[in-house]
């Protein structure tokens, strides 16, 4: 299973984004969300959205095995055991790996909890099995 | 021959507040609006299987027609 | 506080003075947020007689308390100020990021003070405060500077600007923000840009505190839920406010020709399904909001990008000014933008000139050679300029159309379309006596946005004068601009339908306080007492003469289209004033009585 984004039907309202930061830290901050919104504009007037596809990388690197798989099989990040050390920012192919030392005391990363699909207005964001041959 | 007419919430009180109401095809939306006693000038909105049509559009037989009131404005 | 940023940031923009005090718990209570906030600060703040455009007049900036929650259309900011337009109160409300962002800051409101000896930008990046030299942006457009500065801040950062418009005085000047949401109305860009501040760039990183995070989570969830069932949302996401075009012009509301009729007969080359499919792009909204009404755009013959047109845009600078080309109009929307004036004000300007030069009260040498006839696109293009850069008869316009017809004379007044020096917005009221007496009435002067109540006309009878249409527009003058105090966006509820109780727990469960619809629409009366105040007080001898619609409206019926023949009657006009006033508990004169202030608790406003 992963979250899938159709950027053309982003709007660009970064409620995800909110759902994302109460979900993993109880808090209403976006800026500690685990989804990307690209604006560009003014041309061509569009916005990308970058979100986790579940690939593994992260976990792949973790030196302290703080990179696990919930009941869903998506992978999340254990706080207790994250010690910033960063390895897995730069492995992420779609830097949705987030490590802000100001913001958090660990590492986080989408644990496709699905509260962003809950709150997209204009269902830009959904979750299903991965497809078999990813592009 | 019928079709299916379903008001935004704030026209149901029209057709006895319930979803929707089925009606005889054959007329045009502003017609058949008439006929349940909705002001055709109420309506900013009319949709048929997605696409947007003008008020004197003749219903075809199943055809569900979603009519929105006016209701704010910007 | 919880739902609150926590501060309040003053700027004196003359010494550099800059700080920041707790958010007072008292404010909060009694006047809850933003434009609630905004009505407070500038009623005991800004002097009695102070010159708009001089020292004395501040410009107050205020998040609510549900801006940048996860709450439907959480991101309105209000701008609110005495206006150069109009000598009273303006409030602007601006959707997009910004909002948000001053909570993330951990600021309520942003109080501007003083005027600057040269441009300057206000930066706000968590703690870091600072006035920074703005002259390689003065001069430039708000599109190009945006960008600039997102690029050299960052995509985080949220930025507020003003044009040439604002810069030059224009009196109804605007405010930018995200590549198309504006602070449009009354001026508010005009007071920024006589503190030569060019730009307010922000940026915080807190978190905003939340009285019962679980609580919170579940009313926010709903309001979603709720949204996402609405029936017709899909329809309004696909054309925002541009739904109603077509609807207007059938009913005879599309201003057309400078107000002179309310359908137009080329009009269908302006409704919204046309317009979406020639040049919309993306569905572009605010902060929050599952209902995205921003149509950005794209006109390929101008190679123009813009967000919009909306509804407004449409009606004022297409149909009022006898165009029928929808790019044309995004065109015109995005020079007014660039150069930062309000589309509605500026194409009501435009509209009246055009009467002038039809009606031979201008020629050739007055219009700097432009046949400004209806329906001359690129004479429309080179006004909207001159307007902004006060040229030519672009001086003459950038007064507004009050004071223009007052120094133009030769029975121009009567064509002049405003109320209080307000430029009406996109409603012909030629014969719809609620929307009538709701301009009239609104606060600001001729806008729509306090009380939308034209499909209350048509629902009981479009020239009847009574008491319930009346109390109509007085209830939804008291409710919706809660939702501007409350720093988020009505359209959920005027568009989607969704309950309003929905909010109820959600406010709650953020701030701590449980509030119902009753205990808002209680300090909307408030505020809207308070601010009639002010409007008293700025000028001597305010009366309900001030409260008069244009003479159009009363004397000149359409000579086609849906309103053919109709028109409303002055006595009419008089008696929905009265009835009016009675029922708001004012004097004859369209004064809140002193009882009426002793109920209000606004008797501590009182000289």
């Amino acid at each position: 299973m992963r979250l899938y984004v159709n950027n053309a039907k982003c709007s660009g309202c970064n409620a995800c984004r909110v759902a994302c930061s109460i979900n993993l830290f109880e808090e209403n901050n976006p800026k500690k969300a685990a989804i990307v919104i690209q604006p560009h504009f003014p041309s061509p007037g569009v916005y990308e959205v970058k979100v986790c596809t579940q690939c593994g990388d992260c976990a792949a690197v973790c030196p302290d095995e703080a990179i696990k798989q919930n009941s869903k099989g998506a992978w999340y990040v254990d706080f207790t055991q994250c010690s910033l050390c960063e390895a897995c920012v730069p492995e992420c192919p779609e830097d949705v790996m987030f490590v802000r030392m100001e913001l958090a005391n660990a590492a986080w990363k989408c644990d496709l909890c699905g509260d962003c699909v809950d709150v997209c207005g204009t269902s830009a964001l959904w979750i299903t099995e991965k497809e078999s041959v990813e592009v | 021959m019928t079709a299916i007419i379903r008001p935004t919430s704030a026209l149901r009180v029209y057709i006895d507040g319930k979803d929707e109401v089925i009606v005889e095809s054959g007329k045009t939306v502003r017609e058949t609006l008439v006929t349940l006693k909705i002001k055709p000038e109420l309506i900013a909105l009319v949709v048929v299987a997605g696409e947007i049509k003008p008020k004197d559009y003749i219903i075809q037989e199943g055809d569900i027609v979603k009519v929105l009131a006016v209701i704010g404005g910007g | 506080m919880n739902g609150y940023g926590g501060s309040i940031l003053r700027v004196d923009l003359a010494t550099g003075n800059i700080y920041k005090k707790p958010t007072p718990v008292k404010l909060a209570q009694d006047f809850i947020g933003g434009r609630g906030f905004g009505a407070y600060y500038l009623f005991k703040e800004v002097p009695q007689g102070a010159d708009p455009l001089g020292p004395e007049n501040k410009l107050f900036i205020s998040s609510g308390p549900l801006s940048g929650l996860m709450i439907p259309g959480a991101g309105k900011c209000d701008f609110t100020t005495k206006s150069p337009l109009t000598g009273g109160y303006a409030s602007a409300s601006m959707g997009g990021h910004f909002t948000a962002e001053m909570k993330y800051a951990g600021i309520d409101s942003i109080i501007l003070e003083g005027i600057s000896s040269k441009p300057v930008y206000l930066l706000i990046d968590n703690e870091t405060i600072e006035l920074r030299d703005a002259s390689n942006y003065w001069g430039k457009g708000t599109i190009a500077v945006e960008k600039e500065l997102k690029e050299k801040f960052g995509e985080e950062y949220q930025v507020a600007l003003i044009g040439p418009g604002g810069e030059n005085l224009v009196p109804y000047a605007c405010i930018n923000h995200d590549f198309g949401r504006q602070a449009g109305r009354g001026g508010v860009g005009t007071v920024m840009g006589a503190k030569k501040l060019k730009a307010i760039v922000i940026h915080g990183t807190r978190s905003i505190p939340v009285a019962d995070v679980k609580a919170y989570r579940t009313a926010g969830r709903a309001l979603y839920k709720a949204c996402k069932e609405a029936d017709f949302l899909s329809e309004w996401t696909r054309y925002g406010t541009t739904v109603v075009t077509s609807w207007c012009d059938e009913v005879g509301a599309l201003p057309t020709r400078n107000f002179s009729a309310g359908s137009y007969e080329d009009g269908k080359n302006l409704y919204g399904p046309v317009m979406r499919e020639k040049i919309v792009i993306t569905d572009k909204g605010c902060f929050g909001c599952p209902s995205p009404c921003g149509k950005y755009s794209r006109s390929k013959k101008y190679g123009s990008y813009v967000e919009g047109p909306e509804y407004e845009t449409i009606g004022l600078m297409g149909s009022n000014l006898g165009i029928s080309d929808i790019e044309a109009v995004a065109h015109a929307n995005l020079l007014a933008d660039d150069l930062g004036i309000d589309s509605i004000s500026t194409g009501n300007a435009i509209g009246w000139a055009m009467e002038c030069y039809e009606k031979g009260i201008f020629n050739k040498s007055d219009t700097d050679g432009l046949d400004l006839k209806f329906g001359n696109i690129e004479a429309t293009f080179e006004m909207i300029s001159k307007i902004a850069r006060k040229e030519g008869l672009g001086v003459l316009l950038a007064e507004g159309v009050k004071k223009a017809s007052k120094k133009v004379g030769k029975g121009s007044e009567k064509f002049a379309i405003h109320v209080k020096g307000m430029e009406q917005s996109a409603y012909a009221t030629h014969n719809a006596t609620a929307m009538l007496l709701a301009y009239m009435t609104c606060d600001v002067g001729a806008h729509h946005n306090r009380s939308w109540a034209i499909t209350y006309d048509l629902q009981v009878g479009r020239d009847l004068v009574v008491p319930e249409k009346v109390a109509r527009v007085i209830w939804l003058q008291n409710f919706r601009p809660m939702f501007d105090v409350l720093g988020g966006c009505r359209l959920q509820w005027v568009e989607l339908g969704i309950d309003r109780d929905l909010y109820v727990p959600a406010l709650e469960a953020i701030t701590g306080i449980h509030r119902t619809w009753d205990d808002l629409e209680k300090v909307g009366e408030r505020i809207w007492n308070l601010t009639r105040l002010f409007w008293a007080r700025e000028n001597p001898g305010f009366d309900r003469q001030w409260d008069l619609p244009a003479p159009r409206f009363y004397e000149d019926a359409p000579r086609s289209g849906a309103t053919k023949g109709q028109i409303t009657k002055f006595e009419d006009v008089n008696t929905l004033l009265d009835m009016y006033y009675e029922q708001r508990g004012w004097t004859n004169n369209g004064l809140p009585s002193p009882e009426k202030l002793k109920l209000m608790n606004l008797t501590e406003f009182l000289v």
